[in-house]
Formats: C-alpha cells, sequence, structure tokens
C-alpha cells in the first residue's frame, strides 16, 4: 500500500471513530475534552499530518484535501453535539424552573376606600366639572347660620324637625349657644357672606360635609354626610334646578334615570320640592324597596328663600338661586344596593374591601 | 295623617279612581305615604250563619261547625273559637281568600278533619289589633254578603304627610278643597247649624288679658249632658283616621277637629271655680297636665285658667282634673285662635305635642273657630242631650293676619318658575280660595284666611307651580362661568394605594377614651344631649375610634389591620373652637401572613412610618421623624413627632400596650396621624437632567455605641461626603454574637458619582475616607469593615 492510501486510510479511520466519539459525549466538558484530543495541538489529527510530510509532492495536494474534508466533518460533527448538548441543557435548566403558576401571586392585600367617601369624592366632582366651587365650613355652628339665617326661626316647627345636637358651655360672640350642624346649609350663608364682602353674585357652590342629628335607629345615623349645591345669580329659575338634577342624578348613577319632583315645604326655600328618582331596583314598576310607588325619595330642594338672601344682604328683587341637599349615605346605599345604613359605621374590613374594589 | 276617601267625598264628589286621587294629591304636596284598602283587604270573607256545632272528634279544644254562607251546601269549618252559638252570624274567609295579615285561606285538614274556610276574628280582619274571639255580626246581617260590604269598610283610606306649612289641610276639608280645585269638581260650604240657645243659661265670663297671643275666643255652657258613648259611625271616623274614640263629648270635638281643622276643647264646667281668664302664667305657677306630667310653668306661658287653678296650656293639652268625662253634667266649650308661634314655643319647651298644638302652631283658620263652636254644639247637643247657652267672644276673627293681598309681576314669577304661566291656572286658584287679578304684568292676589303660608311673591309662585305640575316644567341647564376647577384631594387615595382600608368613625366619643391621647385641659367640647355615654365628647384624636375599628375586625378573624380615617378632630379654644383637618392611620396585628414564599410577621414601628413617608411623599413632602416619649398614650422609645421642614405636622408611634389591652388587642398596636391644616404645599417636582456616567457604589460597617441614632450618622455622613456623595442609606443594623455588648453594627452604603465624567479609585477612596474619619470623629465608632 502506497504512503498516500495508508494516510488516506488513516484519515477516514480517524474521522469515523471521532464523529462516533463527538456524538456519544455526555456532557459539554467531555465534549471539549474529545476535541482537544482529536483537533488540538497535540491531537490525534495533527499525529497523522505528521505523515504528509513524508508523501511525494504530487500527492500533497491530494491528501490536502482530504485533511480539510476530514477537518470540516470533525468541525460538523462537533458543532451538531454541542448544539444538542446545549440544547439539552436549556431543556434541564428550563426544567429546573419550572414553577406552578396557578399558586397565589406575592401581593399585600389591597386597601379600599370607604364607599360613602368614595360617594362623596364623585358627587363632588360631578359638579365641580360643571363648574361649581367646592366649600366647605364648620361643622360646629352658631344658631344664626345654622336656623335664622336659614328662614328658621326658634319658634318654628322646622327647627324642632331637626333633632340639634347641642354644645355645654359653648356661644359665639353674640352669646347664642353653639351646635353640630344638622345640615350642610349653613356654609351656604357663610359663602354668600364670603362673597357679598367683596363682589356679588354669580356665586356656583358645591358643599359636602358631615352633618349631625340627634336621632339613631335602623334608618338613621347621627352622624351623616350630605353635599349642598346651590347657585345665586339673576334670573336663576326652578327650570334651572331641574336641569342641574336631572344632569347630576343621571351622571351619578351613570345612566339615565327619570326624576320626579314633589311640591315640598322648606323653610329656607320657595316653592320647595322633595326629588324622587325612579326605583333603581324595580326600574319603576314597584317594589318592596320603593313601596311600590315605582319612586325614591332622594333630596330636598328649591329656590332659595328670599329671607334667606336677605340675611346675607343679596337684593332678591335683582337675585334668585336654587339649593339643594344630597344625603350621600342614601344616594351610595342605591347606587350599590347596600341594605344597611348601619354597615357604613361599623366599619367592617370586609365590607368596605368588597365595596371599595 | 289618616284619612278615609269617604270622607273628603263628603266635601267634594271625587270620582277618580284611587290611585288617580293619590297621584293628585302627591303633584299639590301632599305626600301619600300609604293607600290602604281595608274593604278589598277582606275581598272574599263573607256572613255566614252557623247552622250546627259539634265537638272535633279528636281534638278537646276544636269544634266542627256546619255554616251555611248562602250556597247550596254550608260549609264544614274546624275552628278553635269558643264565643259562638249555633245560629250566630261570624265572618267566613272561604278557600283562596288572602287575609290582611297575610294569611292565605286553603282547603285543609286539621287533627284529620277538611276544614273548608276559616271563622275570622276582628284581628283577623285587619279591623282590631286584638281580639278574644270571633267577631259576632247582629243578626241581621245578610247570609252571604261580602262582610267588608256589610260594614262599609273604607275603600281607600290615605295616608298623608302634611308638610309644617299647610296647616289649613290637616283635616279632611283642606284636602278636598286642593282636589276639588285642581279637579274643577263643586266644594260645598260648611254648615253652620242654627243653635236654640238656652236663655237660662248664663253666658261665661272670660277675661283675656294676653290678647297678641290669643286674638280669638269662644266659649259657651252646655248644661245637662249625658255623656255617652260616641256613635258608631263617629267612632268609624276616627278609628279609620287613626284615633282612639274616648268617649262621646271628646270624640265629636276630635271629629270636628279631623273635618274641619278647628281643635276645641271641653272643660267640665262642674269643676270651675269663676270665670276663665286667658293669662300668661306666673313664674313657677303649678300645672297638672292630662299626660300625667306636673309642670311648673314660666312667665309667658298661655295657660287658661280659672280663679283657682290652670285649666290648660292654651292650644296644647287641658289639666288632669278639668276634662270631661262619662259623669260630665254640664260643659264649658271652648273654641279660639291661639297665636302659632305661643304654642310652638311652649309645646317646644315641655316637650309636649298633641293634635290641638299640631294645628295651633301651624295656624288655624279663624273664621272657622265660630262655624266648628257652632257645629260642635250642635252635634253634642243633638247626641247627647243638653242645653246650650249664649256664646261669649273676646276679640274678632278678621283681627287676625288673613286675607291679606299681595301683589306681584307676572314676568318675575314666571323667570322664577322658568315656565310660562297660563291665565286658566288663576282659575283653580280661585278655586283654592285666592282671590286673583290680572292686570297686565301685575298679578293680584288676595289670599283666604286659612292659607298662613302665603306672604311673598315666592309663596304665590309655589302655589302656580303646584298647579302647573312641577312635571310641566321643563329642565335646563343654568349658565355657570368657567372657573378654575378645584384639584380633587388624593389625601385618601394615596394611603388606599397604600393598602389601608378607609374607615369612617364617629366624631363623638366617650369621654374615658378621650382621656387615653388628650389631657383634662379644659379643651374638650362636650354635648349638652349625648344620645349615649359612648358619644358624649368631640374627639380631640382619631385614635380612639381606629382602635375601636380595629379590635372590632381582630374580633372578626382579621390576622391584621391597617386603617387610615380622613376627618376633624375639635378643641375648645380661648376665643371659641378650632375644627383641625387630620389623617390618622393605624397598624396592627400581621402585615404579612403566613404564606408559601413567607412566614408571618407582625406590623412593627417601621411598617407604619414607612407608609407615613410614602404618603408626604406623594404631596411632595419629605419629613422627619425626631424621637419622643413623652406623647400621651404612647409606648416611650417608640414615638416620634413627624417634623415638615421645622414644623411639627405629626405624631408616630407604639400605643401603650395597657391601651391597646383595654380595646382587647393583645398585639402591637401602631398609630400616626398627620394634620392637614400644618402641612406645607408640596412641591410640583421639577425636571432634572439623568446621570450621564455611571457611580460607584460603596459598603463601610461601623461599631457605634447603641442609642447613636441613624439620622445623625446619615447628616454627618452627607456632610463629609463631598460633592460626590449622592446617597447614602443604611443597608444593615446588627448586634449580638460577634458585637460587643452596648455596640450596633451598622452597614452604610453610599453612592457615588459625578455628571460630567466617570469617578476614579482615587476620588472614592478620598470620599471613604473623609466619611470614615468625620464618623470615628463625631462618633465613638469604629470601622469595621
Amino acid at each position: 500500500m502506497s504512503g498516500i492510501d495508508a494516510l488516506n486510510e488513516q484519515l477516514s479511520g480517524l474521522q469515523d471513530a471521532a464523529v462516533k466519539a463527538f456524538a456519544a459525549a455526555a456532557d459539554p466538558a467531555a465534549l471539549e475534552q474529545l476535541r482537544v484530543s482529536y483537533l488540538g495541538k497535540k491531537g490525534a489529527l495533527t499525529e497523522v499530518l505528521k505523515g504528509v510530510g513524508k508523501l511525494p509532492p504530487e500527492d500533497r495536494p491530494v491528501i490536502g484535501q482530504k485533511v480539510n474534508a476530514v477537518k470540516q466533518a470533525l468541525a460538523d460533527a462537533w458543532q451538531a453535539t454541542s448544539e444538542k448538548l446545549e440544547s439539552e441543557a436549556v431543556s434541564l435548566r428550563i426544567e429546573a424552573e419550572r414553577v406552578d403558576v396557578t399558586l397565589a401571586g406575592r401581593r399585600r392585600d389591597s386597601g379600599a376606600m370607604h364607599p360613602v367617601h368614595k360617594g362623596l369624592q364623585e358627587m363632588t366632582a360631578i359638579f365641580s366639572q360643571m363648574g361649581f366651587s367646592i366649600a366647605e365650613g364648620p361643622e360646629i355652628e352658631d344658631e344664626f347660620h345654622n336656623f335664622d339665617a336659614l328662614n328658621i326661626p326658634l319658634e318654628h316647627p322646622a327647627r324642632a324637625m331637626h333633632d340639634t345636637f347641642f354644645l355645654n358651655d359653648m356661644s359665639n360672640e353674640k352669646g347664642e349657644p353653639m351646635l353640630l350642624r344638622t345640615h350642610t346649609s349653613p356654609v351656604q350663608i357663610r359663602a354668600m357672606q364670603r362673597c357679598m364682602e367683596d363682589g356679588e353674585p354669580p356665586l356656583a357652590i358645591v358643599a359636602p360635609g358631615r352633618v349631625y342629628r340627634c336621632d339613631y335607629d335602623v334608618t338613621h345615623s347621627p352622624m351623616f354626610h350630605q353635599v349642598e349645591v346651590f347657585k345665586v345669580d339673576r334670573n336663576v329659575s326652578l327650570a334651572h334646578l331641574k336641569g342641574v338634577l336631572q344632569h347630576f342624578l343621571s351622571a351619578y348613577f351613570e345612566k339615565d334615570v327619570p326624576i320626579r319632583l314633589r311640591p315640598h315645604y322648606f323653610p329656607f326655600t320657595e316653592p320647595s320640592a322633595e326629588v324622587d328618582i325612579g326605583c333603581v331596583f324595580c326600574k319603576g314598576s314597584g317594589c318592596r324597596i320603593c313601596k311600590n310607588s315605582g319612586w325614591l325619595e332622594v333630596l330636598g330642594s328649591g329656590m332659595i328663600h328670599p329671607n334667606v338672601l336677605a340675611s346675607v344682604g343679596i337684593d332678591a328683587e335683582e337675585y334668585s338661586g336654587f339649593a339643594f341637599g344630597l344625603g350621600v349615605e342614601r344616594l351610595v346605599m342605591l347606587k350599590h344596593g347596600i341594605p344597611d345604613l348601619r354597615l357604613f359605621f361599623e366599619n367592617d374590613v370586609r365590607f368596605l374591601r368588597r365595596m371599595g374594589a | 295623617m289618616k284619612l278615609p276617601l269617604s270622607w273628603l267625598k263628603e266635601h267634594t264628589p271625587l270620582n277618580a279612581p284611587v290611585a288617580e286621587i293619590a297621584d293628585t294629591l302627591i303633584r299639590l304636596g301632599h305626600e301619600v305615604e300609604g293607600v290602604e284598602s281595608p274593604r278589598a283587604d277582606v275581598k272574599g270573607v263573607r256572613v255566614g250563619q252557623i247552622q250546627s256545632m259539634q265537638p272535633h272528634p279528636d281534638a278537646d279544644k276544636l269544634k266542627l261547625l256546619k255554616v251555611d254562607i248562602g250556597e247550596a251546601e254550608p260549609l264544614v269549618i274546624v275552628c278553635g273559637a269558643s264565643n259562638m252559638g249555633e245560629g250566630d252570624k261570624v265572618p267566613v274567609a272561604t278557600i283562596g281568600t288572602s287575609l290582611p295579615n297575610g294569611m292565605k285561606i286553603k282547603k285543609g285538614k286539621i287533627r284529620g278533619q277538611t276544614s273548608f274556610g276559616m271563622c275570622c276574628s276582628e284581628a283577623e280582619l285587619g279591623l282590631a289589633e286584638d281580639a278574644a274571639g270571633l267577631l259576632i255580626l247582629p243578626s241581621d246581617a245578610p247570609v252571604g254578603a261580602e262582610v267588608g260590604d256589610y260594614l262599609e269598610l273604607e275603600e281607600a283610606v290615605f295616608d298623608l304627610s302634611i308638610t309644617p306649612n299647610r296647616g289649613d289641610c290637616m283635616n279632611a276639608r283642606g284636602i278636598a278643597r286642593d282636589l276639588a280645585a285642581d279637579a274643577d269638581l263643586p266644594f260645598s260650604d260648611v254648615p253652620c247649624p242654627d243653635v236654640s240657645v238656652d236663655a237660662g243659661i248664663a253666658s261665661p265670663a272670660i277675661s283675656v288679658s294676653a290678647e297678641d297671643d290669643c286674638p280669638l275666643y269662644m266659649a259657651r255652657r252646655i248644661e245637662g249632658v249625658r255623656v255617652g258613648d260616641s256613635p258608631l259611625w263617629l267612632q268609624g271616623r276616627l278609628l279609620a283616621a287613626g284615633q282612639r274614640p274616648v268617649n262621646g263629648v271628646v270624640d265629636v270635638l276630635n271629629y270636628l277637629m279631623l273635618d274641619l281643622g278647628q281643635p276645641m276643647h271641653a272643660f267640665d264646667a262642674g269643676t270651675l271655680k269663676g270665670g276663665v281668664c286667658i293669662r300668661s302664667a306666673t313664674e313657677g305657677e303649678a300645672f297638672a297636665a292630662l299626660d300625667g306630667r306636673e309642670l311648673k310653668l314660666s312667665d309667658g306661658d298661655l295657660v287658661v285658667a280659672d280663679s283657682s287653678s290652670v285649666l290648660a296650656l292654651a292650644g296644647i293639652m287641658g289639666s288632669l282634673h278639668s276634662g270631661v268625662t262619662e259623669f260630665t253634667a254640664d260643659i264649658l266649650l271652648e273654641s279660639a285662635f291661639f297665636r302659632p308661634a305661643r304654642v310652638s314655643t311652649t309645646r317646644r319647651i315641655y316637650a309636649m305635642v298633641s293634635e290641638a298644638s299640631m294645628r295651633f302652631e301651624r295656624g288655624v283658620d279663624p273664621a272657622m273657630v265660630a262655624v266648628a263652636m257652632q257645629r260642635a254644639t250642635a252635634m253634642i247637643t243633638e247626641l247627647f242631650g243638653g242645653k246650650a247657652g249664649e256664646v261669649s267672644i273676646s276679640g274678632a276673627a278678621d283681627s287676625i293676619q288673613g286675607g291679606q293681598s299681595l301683589s306681584c309681576s307676572l314676568k318675575r314669577l314666571q323667570t322664577r318658575l322658568g315656565v310660562e304661566i297660563p291665565a286658566s291656572c288663576d282659575a283653580v286658584l280661585s278655586r283654592m280660595g285666592f282671590d286673583v287679578r290680572r292686570d297686565g304684568d301685575r298679578i293680584d292676589v288676595t289670599v283666604p284666611s286659612y292659607r298662613h303660608d302665603i306672604s311673598i311673591p315666592e309663596d304665590i309662585s309655589e302655589e302656580y307651580a303646584r298647579v302647573i305640575g312641577f312635571d310641566a316644567i321643563p329642565a335646563t341647564m343654568p349658565q355657570l362661568d368657567i372657573t378654575r376647577p378645584d384639584i380633587p384631594d388624593a389625601s385618601i387615595a394615596s394611603a388606599v394605594a397604600d393598602g389601608f382600608v378607609q374607615v369612617i368613625t364617629y366624631a363623638f366619643i366617650p369621654r374615658n377614651e378621650q382621656r387615653l391621647f388628650a389631657e383634662a385641659d379644659g379643651a374638650d367640647i362636650e354635648l349638652a344631649n349625648p344620645l349615649s355615654d359612648a358619644m358624649t365628647v368631640m374627639r380631640r384624636s382619631i385614635w380612639p375610634g381606629l382602635l375601636n375599628i380595629a379590635r372590632h375586625n381582630l374580633n372578626r378573624q382579621q390576622a391584621g389591620v391597617a386603617l387610615v380615617e380622613q376627618g376633624r378632630t375639635y378643641v375648645r379654644t380661648a376665643g371659641g373652637h378650632d375644627e383641625n383637618n387630620l389623617m390618622a392611620w393605624l397598624m396592627t396585628g400581621e402585615v404579612q401572613r403566613d404564606d408559601w414564599f413567607a412566614a408571618a410577621r407582625q406590623a412593627d414601628f417601621f411598617d407604619l412610618k414607612g407608609a407615613v413617608e410614602a404618603w408626604l411623599q406623594n404631596r411632595g413632602l419629605s419629613a422627619r421623624f425626631v424621637a419622643d416619649d413623652k406623647v400621651r398614650g404612647l409606648q416611650p422609645g417608640q414615638s416620634a413627632q413627624v417634623l415638615v421642614g421645622r414644623g411639627i405636622v405629626g405624631r408616630i408611634g407604639k400605643v401603650d400596650a395597657g391601651i391597646a389591652d383595654a380595646f382587647d388587642i393583645e398585639v402591637p398596636v401602631f398609630v400616626a396621624e398627620i394634620n392637614l391644616d400644618a402641612l406645607p404645599e408640596g412641591k410640583a417636582p421639577k425636571f432634572a437632567p439623568l446621570a450621564e456616567f455611571p457611580g460607584v457604589e460603596r459598603d463601610l460597617v461601623f461599631l457605634f455605641d447603641r442609642g447613636t441614632q441613624a439620622e445623625d450618622i446619615l447628616q454627618a455622613v452627607r456632610k463629609a461626603g463631598g460633592r460626590f456623595l449622592t446617597e447614602a442609606r443604611i443597608f444593615d443594623l446588627y448586634e449580638g454574637q460577634g458585637v460587643s455588648e452596648g455596640k450596633i453594627s451598622l452597614g452604610v452604603r453610599f453612592m457615588l458619582q459625578a455628571a460630567d465624567r466617570t469617578l476614579t479609585q482615587e476620588d472614592s477612596d478620598a470620599a471613604m475616607n473623609a466619611i470614615t474619619e468625620a464618623i470615628e470623629k463625631r462618633f465613638s465608632a469604629t470601622l469595621r469593615g
């Protein structure tokens, strides 16, 4: 056998052995060891190539081609195994990192806004966006702002209906006893007084706040929330009151609700109207909650009484105004189907989380 | 006020369906709280006659009845009552009938015997609250007839809520007047019968010294009456209107009050000494009221008195001893007009309320005073005999405000209502008793004597609105000026985003809870009329409220709670009082429960501090926390003042264990509060360029004396760190093994950065050396590594 044939055979044997060995490598380290042993400086291929120098010059290009082919085959085999091992390693890692995606996520208990506060903010925002300015006033009030200026004189039957909390040993500068405001209407007086100090109407105010009545049973809380809304300007009419009410109630309940105004009596408005909305539970067909009337009473309203305007120095010939007071708890109960007022003040976090979500 | 439809029909021929009448009442401003229909409620209950009665074979207390209800065969009915006998006529609820109490009559077996209906008591028919046995009907009751028809039960009874301005409608006539005017129906005048006067009976001596409070007073004697029960029809009226019959005379007066609106009073003339005078009470004068109370009257109270004692608080309540009883023979009958404000004031002072006072304080019709007197006299003498004397009169009806004239601009009325007022409305007002004349833009109105609520043009506009109907007024939007909208308060929203549940607690708390966090220094504001001991004083801290809510929730298997409340506190000051707007937080129990990834952890000071810091940061503010061992109610060593800038804005700390224990909370409780009024405006974020070159992070660990405060260390670090130090924070805190007693090991991590280049090793080494030197100099500290 000539030298070239022997070398060819050697190379073929080496190629077969190497490809087989590479394919059998169990891990990247073993593969690397094989690569070094076949293709490294002192590897098997280098060893075989030492024989090339002994060949006649005309045979060398032939064997050169053969060597290149073997090198290529070995590189391909190494590459294939390397990729195979790498993908196996990735699979192993992925398998090792597999999680149970159904386990609970890592999180804190969520907070919750009190439904009454949320309602108060929603209501205030609706009026604020319409162009009413937000005002607040003291909860500890004097009789003037809570009653007298609102056309509720001492002997007036309406004054007794207010079930007022009075305070011990407290009086204003005029010596009148102080009380916990029974409604947010005193803010109306204060806002009008402020307005008249350095100007004149128009005036459009929304006044949210806490109010107090000496009344405590299933449907009454001694502390509750109201939103007072009023506007004073030239030519303000009952039709405007209806417009603002319709807009507000539809915005708050997020649907078009029918409204009904019924003549009523409040000392601080004339004419006065109670406002009903179509029952949100039975859609007006009659149910237990609306006592089969199809209507739910939601608030009291009216045109500001001239005596009220006069009490703050506004000329009732020139100006008129409307005013109404929203019972926040009642509207929130109606909107969310909350059956019992007491839930609001029990503050059970299970209730609050459910309503505040 | 309850009014049967039949009563209204005596004044005007109403023919609309009941539901329509109810709608009209509502439109006119008379709130209909309910409509009862006693007759329809017992439909299916028929008059039956007991043919035979035998004992039930298997039950001692039951009977087997055969009852004829006018059908071919008598009904077999099992009955448990015992007050009936053969031949008696009783109400029989037939199969399929629903009774007012909700019971539905079905064919059923009672102890083995089939019963084909039920014999009823008054209670079961809704005619009485309770009953001892069956209702036995009169023997002439027609067998088979509907009981509702036979008893002439009311077709409809309106339960009305009359507004305080409409005293004129607290009676059948007033309501009927409004309905008649609206529907344009005839409305009959009140008959004012002639009364034959016996000249032998002296007219009573009356003297009125308080003419302002009593501008009209009438009285007469009726002698020789025999006070019996009032007739059944009259008792029926009173019962239908929700009033209990008392005796004949009282019933007649109550009936007329409900019919005409004029309250009257009858005294037993035999108990009177001398004439009557209507005067102001003397200070301390005694009055034994009908309700059993002994009152000490005050100067100014209007009384009716004889020469020896007070007979009545005028218009409110008679005395215990002067009232008419079944033994009364001679009556002094009173009909008067008492000034509304006087009645209202006195009634309120003595916390009294009566049907009479409700009407007087709203104002009665002066023109009805004499009419009612005549009607009462006629009815009493007709029903109970006796002879009437001449009426004594003080004052005059036309001296009382009423019948006043108003003049207003039609244009103004229309502008205020936002709708045209058609001339046709004037006719309705006329039928309501107004005299209306139009002249161009002017409308002149004369008000009827019974409308005390009409005094200004706006009152007229309301009358028109009622007549037009509020439904007919259009809804239009007013012009609203462009204003800078208020920015919504996000105080709660940002705490809620941080995991807190917002609560709302009462502003009044028990006094002992007030003392937990506020001294007894006279700054409390106390309620004069608290509802209970738990609501006596206006809170000066929100914490007691939060502690109560924490307890409530921990008792309901919550392992931990994080609460926040926004509200006011109330403090008495030298010049008056302050209302402070506060945020208050409470954290207790587990902040981390046992979970698959972590072990349970209880809240500590730093959980709450972090929340307060985050909340302030949301407002663009940062705070310092300065240890303060003297915060009332908080545990020394775990309490601090919160400062923003130089001002104290709040407090934070651990609630004294003793206090927590009093609220049954066994785990540590942390509370904080921030005074919103004391907070400066936060700064809106301003843009600054982001660092272009990477920073260098370095750590140093020192040993400090225990008690050295982190804030002091970091301040010293910042001062010494030079211009490249951008951040320094404590990243490790250790004491225990390897650290000697009285020492703590603190690791500080620094970030060094320059805006214009990457820092060199020399730069950061220099900073670290400067910091180390400063720390070791300032504190007794040594570098560990």
